[in-house]
């Protein structure tokens, strides 16, 4: 099913879009498909062409059946910071547990630089798993997720006591665009999509390793306030279904001292509000066009919706208070089913809705990068 | 010299920065010359606390003593903890003639009546206030030194703030402090934040207020910064009257220094377009908090600025106006005041 209506719109005569001479490579395939301006264009027409318009709207537990609960522990209720990855040159599932070894090496050498290592029989404090979380993908063309951790033991420990977790990552990818995974060159595997957690020495360690073995490049990834926005709408349409205990909404405003304002709305009054902008908007695209748009409208959400949405919270706002919060930027979503930080931070506080959250990083990752 | 002054002691040492540390203990008075001397204050905090328990040892301080200094330290740096305003209801006759010896009794003879074990230290810093102490004790314990409350009265002002006190000592101490201000009832003023010298500021107008006048002349702005001169020429009047504005509403030059403002909001919606939700009827509930390291002045750079429209909409200038910061607003007008 065609999800993605941006990559269907791009007009073939549109200026911006320049097919790249030269050898293939992927870095023509993506470009071709959205535009040159990518993520650093601000026309606005251009933009919302090449923006998603509209998404599924979220469906519950399609995650929690088909993963391993103990594997999903780790993933949920864990703050996360995001970066992007691009395609992993060579990567293979197969080879988990060398990549363990090798990672591992990495680290050792890097924390006694200049000293000669002996690898075999070493006492060393740490110990790296890499693990493939199945069940996470949605289409066939998803690469599996894969987790890596990260354990240390006390040198004066014995071979039975519990490892602590130190650091903790996982690479993904949900629903990533089939036009572009499926441009792929043979060898390469798309996980663009990199969360991290655990101390900032080892995320750049683990970083650079995977950069030098799989001639990646990896950066962070912020998530905007339009996604932020879209995360919003997305949790308060799940209410129905499971309680998101309320919806909250930071902004940060640009004075000196710089003034938070956090705005916290009953979820029941959230859905009302959302539900009511939905068919309000429904209803007004049933004038213009005189005909209905038909099924599929409960399960596709809009952009259009969403904007009101936020819109018509800060307009509620702005009519209290007289401060308009279009002059700062929206820092962090947050609801029972997650947390979403402007810095590029995520935590998904439950299962149920995982899928949908993913997807819309994976997209956000894929746009992100640089190629 | 029991256990519990010596951990009392520690626990002090501990909290009073060592930068603070040699003037509070010269204040306390209870170090000789020699002692004082030899207290070498660029050596590690644990060095220094051994030592004064050890001074503590030899000039047999009680729990009596050590509470003095608590309480100096405390008065000398107040902008720590959490501080809430209360303000006294109705006067008898005899309120304003209450002064400081009969406050004094009164409170200790009414705290004491309603629950026995407890320790009072009454203080009358320089600045007319006069600082309570407590350690609140029960029928099984001795008072407990290591959680005391702290009450900050201003004789002649219905007001009172407090810091440290459970929702089981509350009402205690308010029934305390009625009977001995000679006033019928105490309510709480909606107002908290980490500075004392703040909150009191502000509830008792204590900081540079600007009010409207009939021929407005330029304030001049703090932080003059440099721009374009024809700008400013066409921007001139309006700029400063949005300045005016925000200064009338929140304060000129230093302002209290408050950190958080929270409005709990059950109004109807208001939004511009949607019918459906102004049709509802029913009102939305949300809580709006506003965090800053310096609240009024975030403000006051929001109005004068134009990212708040001017003049200042009641909600906002209610915080200096009213002198509190935790407001509920219905419909039906201001919620519980």
């Amino acid at each position: 099913m065609e999800r993605h209506s941006s990559v269907a719109e791009t007009p073939v005569n549109s200026v911006m879009v320049q097919r790249r001479s030269g050898s293939k490579s992927f870095r023509q395939s993506y470009r071709s498909c959205v535009g040159a301006a990518s993520h650093l264009g601000y026309t606005p027409g251009l933009t919302t062409r090449r923006l998603t318009t509209s998404r599924r709207a979220p469906r519950s537990r399609t995650v929690t059946e088909s993963v391993n609960p103990e594997q999903l522990s780790l993933l949920v209720k864990k703050e996360w910071q995001l970066s992007y990855v691009t395609p992993l040159h060579h990567f293979r599932h197969t080879q988990l547990r060398s990549y363990s070894r090798q990672l591992l090496a990495f680290i050792v050498a890097e924390k006694q630089q200049g000293l000669a290592v002996a690898l075999e029989g070493a006492e060393s404090s740490l110990k790296v798993v890499f693990s493939v979380v199945e069940g996470m993908a949605t289409t066939d063309d998803d690469a599996d997720t894969v987790l890596i951790q990260i354990h240390s033991k006390s040198v004066f420990a014995s071979q039975d006591d519990p490892r602590r977790l130190v650091w903790s990552g996982w690479l993904t990818c949900i629903n990533g665009s089939p036009d572009y995974v499926r441009s792929l060159p043979k060898d390469f595997v798309c996980l663009p999509l990199l969360c991290s957690s655990g101390a900032q020495w080892l995320t750049s360690l683990v970083k650079s390793w995977l950069e030098r073995a799989f001639d990646c490049c990896i950066g962070s990834l912020d998530i905007n306030s339009v996604n932020l926005q879209w995360l919003a709408a997305l949790w308060t349409n799940c209410h129905p279904e499971s309680n998101i205990g309320q919806l909250k909404l930071m902004w940060t405003l640009p004075v000196d001292p710089p003034l938070e304002i956090a705005f916290t709305v009953h979820p029941q009054d959230a859905w009302e509000l959302w539900s009511s902008m939905r068919g309000q908007l429904q209803e007004e695209e049933q004038e213009n066009e005189g005909v209905g748009e038909g099924a599929g409208d409960k399960d596709s959400v809009d952009i259009d919706e969403v904007t009101r949405f936020i819109d018509g919270l800060k307009n509620h706002f702005y009519r209290h208070f007289r401060l308009d919060l279009s002059a700062g930027t929206l820092s962090q979503v947050s609801t029972a089913l997650g947390t979403a930080k402007h810095s590029g931070r995520i935590k998904i506080s439950s299962s149920s809705y995982m899928n949908a959250t993913l997807m819309l990083l994976t997209e956000c990752a894929l746009l992100k990068m640089p190629v | 010299m029991d256990d519990s002054t010596k951990r009392l002691l520690q626990q002090l040492v501990r909290r009073i920065p060592t930068q603070m540390l040699k003037t509070t203990l010269e204040k306390w008075g209870r170090l000789t010359t020699e002692q004082q001397k030899s207290l070498d204050f660029t050596q590690p905090k644990w060095v220094l606390t051994e030592n004064l328990l050890a001074f503590c040892e030899e000039n047999g301080w009680t729990t009596k003593h050590i509470t003095e200094l608590e309480m100096i330290y405390v008065t000398d740096s107040p902008n720590q903890g959490m501080w809430y305003a209360f303000q006294l209801l109705d006067p008898e006759d005899d309120a304003p003639s209450v002064e400081l010896t009969q406050f004094k009794e009164q409170f200790k003879i009414h705290l004491t009546e309603l629950i026995r074990h407890v320790s009072i230290k009454i203080k009358k810093h320089t600045d007319e206030a006069v600082w309570i102490r407590i350690a609140w004790g029960d029928s099984f314990s001795r008072p407990n030194h290591l959680k005391p409350t702290y009450v900050v009265h201003h004789l002649q002002t219905p007001y009172v703030f407090m810091s440290s006190v459970t929702r089981k000592q509350k009402p205690l101490l308010s029934q305390a402090l009625v009977l001995a201000t000679r006033y019928t009832a105490i309510k709480d003023a909606h107002l908290s934040g980490r500075k004392l010298t703040a909150i009191r500021d502000v509830v008792m107008k204590q900081y540079q207020q600007v009010f409207p006048t009939k021929y407005p002349s330029p304030l001049l702005e703090q932080n003059q910064t440099a721009s374009n001169p024809l700008i400013k020429r066409e921007q001139a009047e309006s700029s400063e009257n949005r300045h005016q504005m925000a200064c009338e509403a929140f304060g000129y030059g230093m302002v209290p220094q408050l950190q958080t403002a929270v409005y709990k909001l059950e109004t109807k919606f208001r939004g511009i377009t949607n019918k459906t939700m102004t049709e509802r009827g029913e009102p939305i509930r949300c809580v709006v908090k506003f965090t800053s390291t310096n609240l009024l002045e975030s403000f006051r750079n929001c109005a004068s600025s134009g990212i708040a429209s001017t003049p200042v909409t009641p909600l906002l200038s209610s915080i200096t106006q009213k002198g509190r910061n935790f407001f509920v607003i219905t419909d039906n007008g201001r919620g519980p005041s």
